[in-house]
Order: C-alpha cells, then sequence, then structure tokens
C-alpha cells in the first residue's frame, strides 16, 4: 500500500485494503475466471448440443429421434447436480477402461490393490485445467437437454404459413429450412434460451464438488475462522461475508444477462411486429 | 475399437506427460499449523516444510495440490495425485486400503475443546452435541463412543466444526492436539476439557500400495531428517506444544 | 459383485436417504406455496412499498443459486446463534439441516413460486373483473370467485415444473450443510458408495432412478390436480400437462 493512499484513505481503511488485496483475496479473485469461463464455454457446447439435438429430432429415423428425445429428458429429469458428478467420473472411467484392455496385462490386474482403475497403467490423471473443461462440458452437456427442447419447440412454433409462403416462391425444402424457419426460430426461442443461460449461470456454483478450487472453496477458505498468526491476522468466523459478496455476484451476472438478452432479443426481432417480437 | 484405444491412450498421454517427473502432493490447507493457505495464497505449514525437504533430500519434484478432505484417499487411489500430506494418522483401517510411509510426527492425543466455564460431563455423556470432520479418526471414535444418546455432527473441514464450536451450536470439538491448542491459545473463549482421547497412531504420508520405490524414498529421507535433528526441529518451529520424537 | 446385484443391493441402500429428499421437498412446498401466494399478491398490490419489496425478494432468490444461498443462511444463522437461538432454547434446531434445510428451500421456492403466480394474475381477464364488482362483490368475494380459479388455473402447468425442479433441488442440501448422525440424502449417500468402491455406473445410476421415478410421481399427482382445475374449462381449450417438462425456473 503507498503512503499517499494511506495517507488519504486513513490506516484502518488502508489495513483492511491491504487484508482484501492480499495473496489469498487475489486468487479468490482470479477464480472467478473459472466460474465465467465454465459458464462461457458451458453455455456454448449446450447451444451447439441443442441445436444438434433438436435437429435430429426431425430426423427420417425413429431410432435418431428416440435418442435425441431420450437424452433430453433423461438429462432433464434428475438433478444437474447428479449428472454434474455422475459425468466427469464416468468419463474417466471409461476411458481408462478402454486403456485398460490395451495396457493392462491380466498379472498387472491381479497385482493392482486398487478396486479401480484396473492396473497402473490405465490410470488416467487430469490437470486441473483438464478437470475444468470436463466440469465445463458437462454443464454443457446437461444445459443442452434443455436448450434442445427449448430450440425444438421454437422450431415448431414457426408460423406455418411463412413455410408455405416460403415454399410457394420456389425455395427447396433446404433453403425453407435455413432461411425461414431457422432464423425465425431465434425470436421464439431467445426467451427460453435465456432462461437455460440463467440457469447454467447458477449451476456453476457447483464447481467446488468436482475439486475445482472455485469461488466458493475460497469463500470457505477465507471466512473460516483463522487462529494461526502466521495464516493472517487472527479473525473469527467471517464465512457469510464472503457468502454475500457471491450472492451479490450472481445477482449481478444475472442482471447482466438479462440486459444481453433483452438487446439480442431487440436485434432478432427487427422487422418483426412488436406482439409477436 | 482400435481406433478407440489409441485416441484414449493419447488423451491419458497428454494428462499424464508431467506426472513421470513431478510427485503431487495432496493437502488440505485448512489444517493449520499442519497445512494452511498462507497470505500469499501458497500452501504453508509443517507438512509442506517438510514435504518440500523430503522431496529435496529424496532428489523428487514435487508439487502440491489442495484437495477436500473426505475424498483424498479415493482420490490417492484414482491416481488423482501420489501422496497425502494431511496430517492423517496411521490406521488399521487406512492401512487396508492405502499405505503409509515411517510416521513424521509421534501419536499424538486427541483433546476436547469446550467453551469456557461450559460443564461438559464426557463420562456420562448425554444429550451432548459433538462435532469432528468427515472421515477422521475422531469423527470414527465419537461414532463408536458417543452415538445414541448424543448428536455427532460431521463437518467438511475441523476449522467449520471449531466456527460452530465458537458459535454455541456444539457443547465440544475433539481433535488433535497440534491444531487444537493453539485454537484455544488465541483466546476465543474455548478451553480444553474432559479426558485425553488416542485414537490412531503417528501421522505419516499416505501412498498406494503399489508405489513402494516412492515409499522408500520417503521412508529414505524422513530417516535421515529423523537422525539429523531436523525434524523435529521443524516439528518445534511449527507446534506450540510440539510432540517430538526421542 | 455383478452389476446386477450391485444395483439391487443400491436400490436397499438408497431407499431411507429418498425418504430423507422427500421429507425436504414435502416440508417445504405447502409453507412455500401458501407465502408465494402473499408474495404474488404483494407484487401485483398498488402500494409501491410492497411492490417493490416484493419484486426485489424475487430477483435476489431467482438470481442467485440456491446452493450458495444455503452455505450464507447456515452461516449467518449461526452468527446468531448466541444472541438468539440460544437465549430462546431453539439453538441445535434451528441449525438442524432437517430444520434449515426445508427453510432455505422454502425461501428459495417461494420466490419462484410467486413469480409463476404473479405472472398468471396479470392473466385473469378484465372482463371477468369487471363483471365482478357490477354483481357487487367484495374484494375478497372477486379475489375467491374470480381471481384465484383463473390465476391457479394458468399457473399450475409451470408450478408442477418447479415443484419437479424443487425436489430435485433437495439433492444439494448435503453438499452444504454438515452431517447430523450420519443422516444422508440420496446424491450424498450415492456419493460415499462410489468412493468406496468406485461403481460409477451402478450408484448414480440407482440414485437417479429414484429422482426419476419421484418426480415422474410427484407430475401424475400434479396432472390429475390440473385435470380438476379444468374440469369445467371446453375439452378444446384445455392446457394438458405433459411429461416433457420445460423445467424452466
Amino acid at each position: 500500500m503507498p503512503d499517499w493512499l494511506t495517507n488519504i484513505v486513513g490506516s484502518d481503511v488502508a489495513a483492511w485494503l491491504d487484508y482484501v488485496t492480499n495473496g489469498r483475496h487475489l486468487q479468490w479473485y482470479a477464480s472467478f475466471g473459472y466460474t465465467i469461463g465454465a459458464a462461457l464455454l458451458g453455455g456454448a457446447v449446450a447451444l451447439v448440443l441443442g441445436l444438434t439435438a433438436a435437429a435430429l429430432r426431425r430426423s427420417r429415423f425413429l431410432p435418431v429421434r428416440l435418442a435425441s428425445a431420450g437424452y433430453a429428458n433423461i438429462v432433464r429429469g434428475v438433478p444437474d447436480v447428479l449428472f454434474f458428478l455422475f459425468f466427469p467420473l464416468a468419463f474417466e472411467q471409461a476411458l481408462e477402461w478402454i486403456v485398460a484392455t490395451g495396457a493392462c496385462s491380466v498379472e498387472e490386474r491381479a497385482a493392482s490393490s486398487a478396486l479401480w482403475p484396473p492396473c497402473r497403467d490405465a490410470n488416467i490423471f487430469f490437470s486441473t485445467t483438464q478437470y475444468f473443461l470436463l466440469a465445463s462440458v458437462t454443464l454443457g452437456i446437461v444445459y443442452g437437454a434443455f436448450a434442445s427442447s427449448v430450440i425444438h419447440g421454437a422450431t415448431a412454433a414457426v408460423p406455418r404459413a411463412q413455410l408455405e409462403a416460403a415454399r410457394a416462391f420456389g425455395m427447396s425444402e433446404r433453403q425453407v429450412l435455413w432461411r425461414v424457419q431457422i432464423r425465425q426460430m431465434w425470436i421464439y426461442a431467445l426467451p427460453g434460451l435465456s432462461n437455460v443461460w440463467m440457469l447454467l449461470v447458477k449451476s456453476t456454483s457447483l464447481l467446488s464438488l468436482l475439486q475445482i478450487n472455485d469461488i466458493v472453496m475460497w469463500a470457505d477458505r477465507l471466512g473460516a475462522p483463522n487462529f494461526q498468526s502466521r495464516a493472517g491476522p487472527i479473525h473469527p468466523d467471517w464465512r457469510w461475508r464472503y457468502y454475500l459478496v457471491l450472492l451479490v455476484f450472481y445477482i449481478a451476472l444475472t442482471w447482466l444477462s438479462e440486459r444481453f438478452f433483452r438487446w439480442l432479443r431487440r436485434r432478432a426481432g427487427r422487422g418483426m411486429i412488436a406482439a409477436e417480437a | 475399437m482400435k481406433r478407440l484405444i489409441i485416441a484414449a491412450a493419447a488423451f491419458a498421454a497428454l494428462g499424464t506427460a508431467a506426472q513421470a517427473q513431478t510427485v503431487r502432493l495432496a493437502t488440505e490447507g485448512a489444517y493449520a499449523p499442519w497445512n494452511f493457505i498462507d497470505e500469499s495464497g501458497a500452501a504453508a505449514g509443517f507438512e509442506i516444510d517438510l514435504g518440500n525437504e523430503i522431496c529435496s533430500r529424496a532428489g523428487l519434484t514435487c508439487e502440491w495440490v489442495i484437495t477436500a478432505w473426505d475424498t483424498m484417499i479415493p482420490n490417492l487411489l484414482a491416481g488423482n495425485y501420489d501422496v497425502i500430506m494431511a496430517g492423517m494418522s496411521i490406521t488399521e483401517e487406512r492401512l487396508q486400503s492405502i499405505d503409509f510411509s515411517d510416521e513424521y510426527y509421534p501419536p499424538d492425543p486427541s483433546l476436547y475443546a469446550v467453551r469456557e466455564g461450559a460443564a461438559v460431563d464426557f463420562d456420562a455423556a448425554s444429550g451432548l452435541r459433538l462435532g469432528a470432520q468427515t472421515g477422521t479418526i475422531q469423527e470414527g471414535y465419537l461414532q463408536a463412543t458417543f452415538a445414541g444418546s448424543n448428536t455427532i455432527v460431521s463437518y467438511a473441514t475441523f476449522d467449520q466444526a471449531v466456527a460452530d464450536l465458537i458459535a454455541g451450536n456444539l457443547d465440544a470439538v475433539l481433535a488433535d492436539a497440534g491444531y487444537i491448542l493453539p485454537i484455544v491459545a488465541a483466546g476465543q473463549g474455548l478451553e480444553i476439557a474432559g479426558p485425553e482421547v488416542s485414537v490412531g497412531g503417528g501421522v505419516g504420508g499416505g501412498m498406494r500400495k503399489e508405489d513402494d520405490d516412492l515409499e522408500a524414498a520417503f521412508n529414505a529421507a524422513i530417516a535421515s531428517m529423523k537422525a539429523d535433528g531436523s525434524l523435529n526441529a521443524l516439528i518445534t518451529e511449527w507446534f506450540d506444544v510440539p510432540n517430538t520424537f526421542d | 459383485m455383478g452389476f446386477l446385484e450391485a444395483i439391487v443391493s443400491d436400490i436397499g441402500s438408497l431407499a431411507v436417504p429418498a425418504l430423507f429428499n422427500v421429507y425436504f421437498a414435502v416440508a417445504s412446498i405447502p409453507v412455500g406455496f401458501v407465502l408465494a401466494v402473499l408474495l404474488a399478491l404483494a407484487r401485483h398490490s398498488r402500494r409501491p412499498v410492497l411492490s417493490r419489496f416484493a419484486a426485489v425478494y424475487i430477483y435476489a432468490f431467482r438470481g442467485s443459486p440456491l446452493f450458495i444461498q444455503l452455505f450464507m443462511v447456515y452461516s449467518l444463522m449461526l452468527s446468531l446463534n448466541l444472541s438468539l437461538w440460544r437465549p430462546w432454547g431453539v439453538d441445535g434446531f434451528v441449525l438442524h439441516p432437517l430444520f434449515l434445510g426445508p427453510l432455505v428451500l422454502t425461501l428459495n421456492t417461494t420466490a419462484y413460486t410467486a413469480e409463476i403466480i404473479f405472472g398468471a394474475l396479470r392473466t385473469v381477464p378484465q372482463g371477468e373483473l369487471d363483471a365482478a364488482r357490477a354483481y357487487g362483490m367484495s374484494p375478497w368475494r372477486q379475489f375467491r370467485s374470480v381471481i384465484w380459479p383463473n390465476t391457479i388455473r394458468v399457473a399450475w402447468p409451470a408450478y408442477t415444473n418447479e415443484v419437479v425442479f424443487l425436489f430435485q433441488a433437495t439433492a444439494l442440501v448435503y453438499f452444504a450443510l454438515p452431517v447430523v448422525d450420519q443422516q444422508r440424502d440420496l446424491m450424498s449417500k450415492a456419493t460415499d458408495l462410489f468412493y468406496r468402491d468406485f461403481n460409477v455406473f451402478a450408484h448414480y445410476a440407482v440414485a437417479a432412478g429414484y429422482f426419476l421415478v419421484i418426480s415422474w410421481l410427484i407430475f401424475v399427482g400434479c396432472g390429475a390436480v390440473n385435470r380438476r382445475l379444468n374440469a369445467h374449462v371446453a375439452p378444446q381449450r384445455r392446457v394438458a400437462l405433459r411429461y416433457a417438462p420445460k423445467y424452466l425456473r
């Protein structure tokens, strides 16, 4: 803390400012990057998966349609936290199982003391970054299911008359799909997609359950009472203050997202009659 | 299938490339003075100093991982790190699934912390609210001794249990002497009461059973630190009431 | 142990934990519904103070994750323990997950449900209101006979989603609160089992099965209520409940 700043704000505020800018706090602030990164990456994956699943839902082949509907309904039918814990673990085990089929001999399998993985060579270790990517993709898979049903519904909501008009102009089915139905679909899908995005943002608070040192983990560690002068000033339980910061952060994120989606809807709804958009 | 194996192997290699040289040490970072996160945001404490010294003596490159306590053994077995150094006592139950290095801290009694002036009767305990961290030897002891007529509350970290004790939500917390004594000394209106409890052996580094080379390297380094007195010096440096090796 | 035996044994060992999830939902949904109706009326009211307060409450609880609300409320209640709960003799009870869990879930579902009911309140046809006034109905009578039946009929499908969603949200309680006397819910128990034998497919599949079945039962129950609510509506104008819920809160 430079002296001139101490002189302006007084030593109490300066000490306090010092405290909230120490290395531990800086790490906490940096960990907000995980939350925002997971939301953006998860959102992108969700959108791609949602579009794909919605498209497959219109496939000519029954098994494809069923698979797409099954994905949407099963993932949405269980709590997000369940899938969030299940998928990274299952993915890792599946990879290890595949590696094990090639890498593990019978003797090695017998020698391994752990129940999993089958043998040491089949062990896959994910770095924090890889685990973070996996967690974000999992978020995308969960909310892709939600997005797919929003997009599916929105595609069906495009007025039939518009499609017929397009056909009457001599557009091919492909052109009708891409130039009319999908473009118009966005207008109907945006309110729902904005809702899915809000859910996804809120579920980024679960990252700490996957051993990622995210904002929730840091809030717990920073707020926990400290009795060791070597670990910083001794203080009682301050946790709720830190959680309050997180609540405000999420509310602010929601507010920003709302404004963004409102802008997007205005943009997408250009040329529409106000009541319809 | 073949291509799948190659793809998976490539993916695995990506993840394990760094693992060959680096030994990953897991700690909790919420158990001062054993291990905690210091003001600069780095892992610090007795076990961090000790682990770094062991690694330098054994010629290993080590890296600290801060992770939640209750899933440490499963994650060690799953290969997410190689050694646990988190104030983990050597017990029969744990030895069934993992190995330990030689102990680097002698068996430490567990003590009850209560609020000052609270007359807690541990001999005829009933209706008490007792707290400990999930998956610790202290939690196991409380379950075995007091379950039924008392309430046993399990927390994710010991710091949370202490916060609840200070806030009056618990009658007592049972924890290692090395952890609880500085807290009581910090003047938060707590005191030590009741009997000393001896559960578990000394503290050692937890490792997978098949990692014999790593275990031997650790044991050699610990032995040399015991021999030249540097382990005792480290214990004296970090603990208020040091429990040194003879 | 084969996969099938693992499944069967899990169905047994997760049955009691499932009751905890059911308890959390049952303890919070009715109270939350009543509070939500009051909150929605406050939001709809012409008094700016009431309406503002309700709007802020709804926004705050819908805009933040339940997971953090659980942590926040626990640590806040803990900090009030010595000054309030102990003198009142309710300590231990107030901070027990079986009380605190439903408390936070209630606060949470109140906000979401109030938003649904508020939206439905605004769809009550003006003509029916005018007619009620022309009949000289008292405000209470207007609410009882005109506003409420319309509101609940419109709100019910969305409310069904909210109930299912809240039931699923009960999975978060034991990830945020301390565990008392080894009482565990579905997720907490399934995770515990997983860390013993790494059988991710059996334990989580069975937990998921419990969630799916109970969600479906909730859905069937709400569907029956929906049919009753729509009994007087011409069949082609009825809103049918389908088990393809939008699950959007």
